[in-house]
């Protein structure tokens, strides 16, 4: 059995950008955290644990500034900062929604930033803002971040699954229902992303 | 030759070497295996690391040689190697379509490139015959220690009675020079080796096709659980039957109607631990690679030949000339390679001798290595089929969304199929195929779950679920209704493969690129070995088979009350039209046919042990071997014929 053929084998893609030789500070990364919590409907628990010694926070927040330019990412912090400082406090759902300008037919380069840093999260990979898939097929990834990048990528939970290669399920799970959404990150009954 | 270096030399430390390999130090037999390509590693890590950083987890992307994935400035991501560059080029699934800078195989058009992907497919045309020639190629295997099955799926069916005597019974094909009942003692000494699982009591029901065990007999474990994808199947089509044919099918109908019914497929994945090995975790990741090596695989059985203490193996070490001399082979000549500190491949000419030869390094590198000994004029070939009935298990995917929940993307990447179509009068007529049911969602149809949560977020809508908005425009989506409208579309997500009996062709053909008129090859690899170049087509008792399949398909879908959203004609290499419908053809990685067993020398290459007609120390071993590809996935049987072949090798050693 082969996968599809027409999997792209890469495309036209920027060169990365310098990156700042400071790490990001701790409350940047819980506003990362938070941001990508609305933007993705996890929990924050699932998308910056208590104790997160793989930090896909740093890595991801750190990849995209590498890649967009820390001005870029310090608008888009900036507006998500804003956005939790309105009265009365928009839902997770509304910052994503606003973020994410769905209402748009042409999201700015803002908003599809947001769209990058959602994939990284669900699929651990980079897609370069504004690049579409076409012809069936999905848009070419520049590259896969870590490999705890895709051990950890949050789409399968989606799928109440594991990532291809990666399952921590046992013997004979398959023929039995899979827990709930929730419990893979997914909280259906408060708006999600909290 | 008494005084040759080894008992047996065998080329290619895949099933089929392996297990003869195995099979021959347990006899006390001196044996070297020459394998072209990298050792079997001590661990599999560096392959699962390969794997998950690979953009594209194709079959072959945790092996070695791939594209860039790190993209470093010499190494950029996605850029694929140059096969000129590689001492062990293969075909690959991401060079299908392309030009000879990137695709070993020599195809005929390079299809991608020449072809705007913007426009509606160019199909090759049909010939007189009606048959498609020059279709791209799309099996891929492996060189490396260990061979193409470190991805084989595990699928371990019986052939059917009717599969090997295909001509007498129907009037098509080729029959096998083998009884069924040979093979049943074979198959269940192939079950044991790799660890089978399956009940024959679940198996009972596909009496209707003619599968039968002798009395008594059981696999060695307890069979793989069912999927819930499986059981929604199951229960979903509960009463459905189709037709042998379908109307205005060439040369005749079968009007009867057939029952379609899911049973469980026999796997060579652990139930239980079995040779030290683990149970399946169901990691849904059987091709490319099992994480922790519950799936046998030919470095199990490697291990074991070379716990025999008779058996050597010496890797980076490509066979390029089989000396024959008068009648025997009395040399294999070739080459050690290795890289410099500067990453600079070199290469040392060695020959090492053997009272037999086995040639076991894939259905194409064993044409290839036959076509380039002698001077490249070949040797065992007064048949002139070395090369020659190539074929594939041409598969047909179709893939939809079940109305509830079914869950794929967990367990094995398959456990249960349609079987009970394998078998009919409509042989006469038309290919027969099985179906195999997948358990990872869309993940071999359209590269999911990437392409359809890239679709949501970025509101596109290539994989046609994503047509929500007004007037069906794509959605785009973020925070808990994309999760929501995500988890709604994987956990209903499914698809069948079905694979066909395909005709063997005479012009559907491996030689070598070589310009006859100078003498010198065309396109050669690192080694300056001429690449194998292919041509592949499909005849229309395949294609209607293509035909028929699809209509099944449809069926299921239907009577489960699913939606089915296959696409053809995509624009890309496979695409053909049969009768004003487009179809796409995909590579199963079964490669069939290009040295067939038969029992006339003026008709097939090596007879029913697999040794040569033409060179009698020598034997030719694997699917090549296949007359016919049949209806199950090949490894089983590949393995059964290894056995059989490994007691005529140590007969003939013990006569000697």
């Amino acid at each position: 059995m082969s996968n599809n053929p027409s999997t792209p084998e890469g495309g036209p893609h920027p060169p990365p950008l310098p990156v700042a030789s400071t790490p990001p500070s701790e409350t940047t990364l819980q506003a990362f955290a938070d941001m990508s919590a609305a933007l993705t409907g996890f929990q924050s628990s699932f998308i910056r644990p208590f104790l997160d010694p793989v930090n896909l926070s740093g890595t991801f927040y750190t990849f995209a500034v590498s890649q967009v330019g820390q001005s870029r990412m310090d608008e888009l912090m900036n507006a998500f900062d804003a956005l939790t400082k309105q009265t009365p406090k928009p839902t997770p759902q509304q910052i994503a929604d606003t973020l994410l300008e769905v209402s748009s037919s042409t999201p700015s380069p803002q908003a599809q930033l947001c769209q990058s840093i959602i994939a990284m999260w669900y699929l651990g990979s980079w897609y370069t803002p504004g690049v579409l898939g076409g012809n069936g097929f999905a848009p070419p990834a520049l590259q896969v971040i870590s490999q705890q990048a895709y051990t950890k990528s949050l789409v399968w939970n989606l799928a109440q699954a594991h990532p291809m290669g990666f399952s921590a399920f046992t013997f004979g799970y398959w023929s039995e229902q899979p827990a709930s959404l929730q419990t893979f990150g997914v909280d259906t009954t408060n708006g999600g992303g909290q | 030759m008494s005084n040759a270096q080894y008992d047996v030399v065998i080329i290619g430390a895949g099933v089929s070497g392996n297990l003869i390999a195995k099979q021959l130090g347990l006899a006390g037999k001196k044996v070297l295996i020459l394998e072209a390509g990298l050792a079997v590693p001590d661990s599999r890590e560096q392959y699962m690391e390969n794997f998950y950083l690979a953009l594209a987890k194709t079959p072959e992307s945790p092996y070695p040689a791939l594209a860039g994935r790190k993209g470093s400035e010499k190494e950029p991501v996605g850029k694929l190697p140059d096969p000129t560059k590689l001492p062990t080029p293969r075909a690959t699934v991401l060079t299908i379509g392309k030009g000879p800078d990137k695709s070993y195989l020599i195809q005929a058009q390079p299809w991608i490139e020449t072809h705007d992907p913007k426009l509606p497919p160019q199909n090759p045309p049909a010939d007189d015959k009606g048959n498609i020639m020059g279709l791209q190629f799309s099996s891929t295997f492996e060189r490396n220690g260990g061979g193409t099955s470190w991805h084989w799926l595990g699928t371990s069916l019986r052939e059917l009675e009717n599969d090997i005597q295909l001509e007498t019974k129907y009037g098509h094909g080729v029959d096998w020079p083998i009884t069924y009942s040979e093979l049943q003692t074979l198959w269940a000494l192939a079950e044991k080796e790799i660890g089978v699982a399956a009940s024959t009591e679940e198996q009972q029901p596909l009496e209707v096709v003619g599968l039968v065990y002798p009395p008594g007999y059981e696999y060695p474990m307890q069979s793989i659980p069912k999927s819930l994808v499986d059981d929604a199947v199951s229960n979903g089509i509960q009463g459905l039957q189709v037709p042998g044919t379908l109307p205005d099918t060439p040369g005749g109908s079968d009007p009867t109607m057939y029952d379609v019914f899911v049973t469980p497929t026999p796997q060579g994945r652990n139930s239980e631990p079995y040779d030290d090995r683990r149970v399946c975790a169901g990691n849904t990741n059987c091709i490319p690679i099992c994480p922790i090596q519950a799936k046998w695989d030919p470095t199990v059985t490697l291990g074991k030949a070379l716990d025999t203490g008779n058996v050597k193996v010496s890797y980076q070490s490509v066979a390029y000339n089989v000396v024959v001399d008068g009648t025997n082979a009395t040399r294999v000549d070739y080459y050690v390679w290795s890289r410099d500190e500067k990453d600079n491949l070199t290469k040392v000419s060695k020959s090492v001798t053997g009272k037999i030869y086995v040639l076991a390094c894939h259905a194409i590198e064993n044409a290839k290595l036959l076509l380039m000994s002698n001077n490249w004029n070949g040797i065992a070939n007064k048949s002139d089929q070395v090369g020659r009935n190539l074929m594939d298990h041409p598969l047909y995917l179709s893939w939809a969304l079940a109305p509830e929940p079914i869950f794929g993307y967990r367990g094995p990447l398959a456990t249960a199929g349609i079987e009970s179509l394998r078998d009919g009068e409509f042989r006469k007529y038309r290919s027969s195929f099985r179906m195999e049911i997948g358990n990872e969602g869309w993940n071999f149809s359209k590269g999911d779950p990437y392409t359809t949560a890239l679709d949501y977020i970025q509101g596109t809508n290539n994989t046609g679920t994503n047509d929500g908005g007004p007037g069906g425009a794509p959605q785009r989506l973020g925070g808990l209704q994309l999760a929501q409208a995500l988890n709604n579309i994987f956990t209903r997500q499914f698809r069948i493969g079905c694979m066909f009996d395909q005709s063997p062709m005479a012009d559907n053909r491996v030689t070598l690129d070589v310009d006859r008129a100078t003498g010198k090859p065309n396109n050669v690899d690192g080694l300056g070995l001429p690449r194998p170049k292919v041509v592949y087509g499909l005849d229309p008792y395949t294609m209607e088979g293509f035909r028929m399949a699809a209509y099944v398909c449809s069926q299921v879908y239907q009577k489960m009350g699913a939606k089915e959203f296959t696409t053809t004609g995509m624009g890309s290499a496979g695409d053909f039209t049969y009768r004003g419908v487009n179809y796409h053809y995909y590579g199963a990685g079964h490669v069939v046919g290009t040295h067939r067993m038969g029992t006339n020398p003026l008709k097939s290459v090596v007879d029913a042990s697999q040794r040569s007609h033409d060179v009698p120390n020598m034997w030719i071993v694997g699917s090549g071997s296949f007359p016919t590809v049949c209806t199950a996935n090949p490894t089983l049987t590949l393995m059964a014929l290894a056995f059989k072949s490994a007691d005529s090798i140590i007969a003939a050693l013990n006569s000697k």
